[in-house]
């Protein structure tokens, strides 16, 4: 080997499954203490090298190799122990557990007498301490936030002591402010020799966290590059390997008509006097970093959460509030923040993914329409585009992406005039995501009042007409038209009181 | 059992066609369940005396609507991610409530069969509402029942038959329709309905969505709880039917009988394919599985296996069944993803 530093290596690796060539002819090489980001959109490839590189699948041809070491016919477990260890997207943790007892989960220290549980509180504090996090190590995972949860995972695959380290999306559930703290604990990690393979769909954090960066496209390796070197307009050309639309294509239309959903001094549990207008013509996007009380802003306005106090105005008229069924009848509709969780009926089908939101439109005499069902679904099915064989095809085995749009299309189907789309971009890969914002605005210029929630305020910054930043449960700027520009945004969003 | 092996080529073929792996399973589930079901009447009607008769087949149907009678309305249960285990005692406590009410209480007939179809349909939604506005799981709410109407029947009649007067309605019910069984006539007419609700109609499609992901239902502004309390109502409706079926061939009120009936049917609606876990099952996969057990459950009779015996072979069967349906669809599910 010609460099010793090499701790992972891909020789003209090559993977295919059945009708896809995931992998063809890749070298890929990561050296101790660095940090290499792994872009590409979905189903570029970027998975599959993940799982050559601990062991979940095998190369058809070629050679993977971790320390040296080849990977053939070693299975996970093994390829652990050479000292890989893999933190995904979804968390692996049991959350009424506290902290130590996750970090060893399975292999707690035992004594004579059963669980040793000094040494696993000692052992415990030594892990956070090496990633240099100050997490109580006895409370209970549940009780931390999100970005605390991230940690502990990662905290438990430094734990393993390995020599490289693969993050799966780390950030994709954090906000800005707690995406740093994973940041620096990731540097931490390299500093002390660890490889580090990140994947992320975020270009500003993979500019603080990596060295390199290679790019995937099509089960090819396009280009290794340091991340200093390149700007997000050449990365992302190579990630979609054309060169993306003119920016200038971007037009601001605020609208001027009278607000069809209004709210005056929402108080709840985050909420803290909110006022906001949504109108329709125009994408509002709601900007504020997590825990300022975005989600439950759109969840006050369709009348899932009732509000301590304050006032709702739908079309001029005062509604009650909490009404949820009332509210989706009155022409309201949500995308809620976890697909998985709260979006799809993964084992229905596409068709009925959509067409569930309004069933009655579909029916005649009480009697589902097959040929009704199969009508709505399909035209929805094309005008947003969603990649699926057949409209019957369960939902759960398409991309986030794909999923995301068929769970749009369900208020599509239902008529509805006031879009409340809360992250609909999150873990959905670059061309989707450019399809959604697409939808958003045809469905601006139909008229329609679109709410636009994202945690990536570069994205708001593109895409909508004006702009409500939160902070603190309050709405503390709105900005409209040209005022809107992602630095200022920004501060508005973490800017201290 | 060796006999789900034979249908390996057809379900590939399904597999194929249509490329949906729930779907896929599901076909695999219940062409498995026709062939055993096939194996059996081969095998025991070699090996059982009089098992093709038409007497005896006749009593099979009869038997089988004991199960599937409930069975229907246990699937949607199912399906919705819950499980009522109240079956048994709400049959017997039905039973019992006809015959007093008839007796003792001196209701006039039509009325005591339009207040025990109400109090099942009542107690069966009071299970649903604990379920749906307090999130007490379906178990432990149904488990009470299970004790309560268990308890409630024997102690109203001191554990004795309580005769029924028989009159022209219960010999209907007791009796056959053209040479059917009429037990059997209710069970394939609800059949229909309830293959009809569950894919014709918003309720019944709803309720694959309440199992499949509760909380996308729910924002997809499908009425969750609404659904939920009438699930059990259902049940409960239907097991005040398959009481006044019982006490009908029974000619009393029996605080006593349909002990473990709730097993029998939870194990055919499981059998049938549909999965405990929710979102995923069918109405005909059922229909298989109340056969299935049903034939198991006469041949045992027919061969003279002890009673006490036949329990275990039941147990055996029931539980190598699901274990091929779980290997089966876990295959299925590795070669399609």
């Amino acid at each position: 080997m010609s460099n010793t530093d090499v701790v992972a290596e891909v020789r003209a690796g090559t993977k295919r499954y059945p009708g896809v060539t995931a992998l063809s002819d890749v070298d890929f090489a990561v050296r101790r203490g660095e940090v290499r980001a792994l872009l590409g959109k979905n189903g570029a490839g970027k998975s599959t090298l993940i799982k050559v590189l601990s062991g979940a699948e095998h190369l058809d041809s070629g050679e993977a190799l971790v320390r040296g070491k080849s990977l053939a016919g070693l299975g996970t477990r093994d390829v652990a122990a050479l000292g890989v260890a893999t933190v995904y997207q979804e968390l692996s943790l049991v959350p009424e557990m506290t902290v130590a007892e996750n970090l060893f989960l399975g292999a707690w220290p035992r004594s004579r007498a059963g669980l040793d549980r000094r040494r696993m509180r000692a052992d415990a504090k030594e892990a956070m301490a090496r990633i240099g996090v100050d997490i109580e190590v006895d409370r209970t995972v549940g009780s931390l936030g999100a970005a605390g949860q991230q940690l502990v995972e990662i905290a438990r695959a430094v734990a393993q002591r390995p020599t490289l380290l693969i993050l799966d999306e780390p950030t994709s559930s954090l906000a800005a402010a707690e995406v740093r703290q994973v940041i620096d604990v990731v540097r931490t990690v390299a500093e002390q020799g660890v490889a580090v393979i990140y994947v992320s769909h975020r270009m500003d954090e993979i500019r603080q966290v990596a060295d390199t960066a290679t790019v995937v496209r099509d089960g090819r390796i396009v280009e290794t590059l340091p991340v200093r070197a390149a700007s997000t307009h050449e990365i992302v050309a190579m990630m979609l390997g054309a060169a993306p639309e003119a920016v200038a294509a971007r037009t601001r239309r605020p609208s001027a008509e009278p607000p069809v959903l209004s709210a005056r001094g929402l108080v709840s549990d985050r909420l803290d006097g909110l006022d906001i207008d949504v109108r329709p013509g125009e994408i509002l996007g709601i900007a504020g970093v997590l825990g300022s009380g975005r989600t439950e802003t759109l969840r006050a306005l369709v009348g899932l959460d009732r509000p301590a106090a304050g006032e709702i105005r739908l079309r001029g008229e005062a509604v009650r509030p909490g009404a949820f069924a009332a509210m989706l009848r009155a022409g309201l509709g949500m995308t809620p923040e976890n697909r998985r969780r709260e979006g799809i009926v993964p084992l229905m089908g596409v068709d009925e993914n959509i067409v569930i939101s309004d069933l009655g439109r579909v029916s005649r005499s009480g009697v589902l329409d097959r040929g009704a069902i199969r009508q709505a679904a399909r035209a929805l099915i094309d005008r947003l585009a969603i990649k699926t064989a057949r409209p019957g095809t369960p939902i759960g085995t398409l991309s986030g992406g794909n999923q995301q749009k068929a769970v749009i299309a369900r208020w599509l189907h239902a008529g509805s005039e006031v879009l409340l789309l809360d992250e609909p971009t999150r873990g959905v890969d670059v061309e989707a995501k450019r399809q959604i914002y697409g939808q958003m605005r045809r469905l601006a210029d139909d008229g329609r009042a679109v709410v636009f929630v994202s945690s990536e305020m570069e994205e708001l910054a593109d895409v909508c007409d004006r702009i409500v930043v939160l902070r603190g449960g309050r709405a503390v700027a709105e900005l409209s038209g040209d005022e809107i520009e992602l630095t200022r945004v920004m501060a508005l969003a973490i800017a201290e009181d | 059992m060796s006999t789900t092996t034979p249908t390996g080529t057809p379900a590939a073929t399904a597999d194929t066609r249509r490329g949906r792996p729930g779907r896929d399973t599901q076909r695999l589930n219940e062409i498995g369940l026709v062939g055993a079901i096939v194996v059996l009447f081969v095998v025991l009607s070699a090996t059982a005396p009089g098992f093709l008769s038409v007497t005896n087949q006749l009593a099979i149907l009869r038997d089988a609507a004991t199960i599937g009678v409930v069975a229907w309305a246990m699937t949607l249960v199912i399906v919705a991610g819950e499980i009522d285990i109240s079956i048994g005692p709400a049959v017997a406590f039905s039973s019992v409530l006809l015959a007093k009410a008839t007796g003792e209480w001196h209701v006039p007939f039509a009325l005591s069969v339009l207040l025990c179809l109400v109090v099942g349909l009542l107690l069966g939604a009071g299970a649903g509402f604990l379920r749906a506005r307090w999130g007490i799981p379906s178990f432990v709410a149904t488990l009470g029942l299970w004790s309560a109407l268990r308890g409630l029947a024997q102690y109203m009649t001191d554990g004795l038959p309580v005769p029924l007067e028989a009159n022209g309605f219960l010999d209907l019910l007791a009796g056959s329709i053209l040479g059917i069984p009429t037990p059997a006539i209710v069970m394939a007419v609800l059949f229909a309905v309830f293959l009809f609700v569950a894919n014709r109609t918003a309720y019944g499609r709803s309720v694959f969505a309440v199992g499949g992901n509760a909380e996308a239902a729910r924002l997809a502004g499908i009425g969750v709880s609404r659904i939920r309390v009438i699930l059990f109502a259902t049940t409960g409706l239907l097991a005040a039917v398959s009481g006044l079926l019982l006490a009908a061939r029974l000619g009393s009120g029996n605080g006593g009988a349909s002990v473990g009936l709730e097993f029998d049917v939870i194990a055919a609606v499981v059998i049938g394919g549909t999965s405990l876990a929710g979102g995923k099952g069918s109405l005909l996969g059922t229909l298989l599985g109340v056969a299935f057990i049903t034939v198991i459950g006469n041949g045992l009779v027919l061969l003279g296996v002890n009673a006490f015996f036949q329990d275990v072979v039941r147990g055996v069967i029931i539980v190598g069944a699901v274990l091929i349906n779980v290997l089966l669809s876990n295959r299925n599910g590795a070669r399609s993803s």
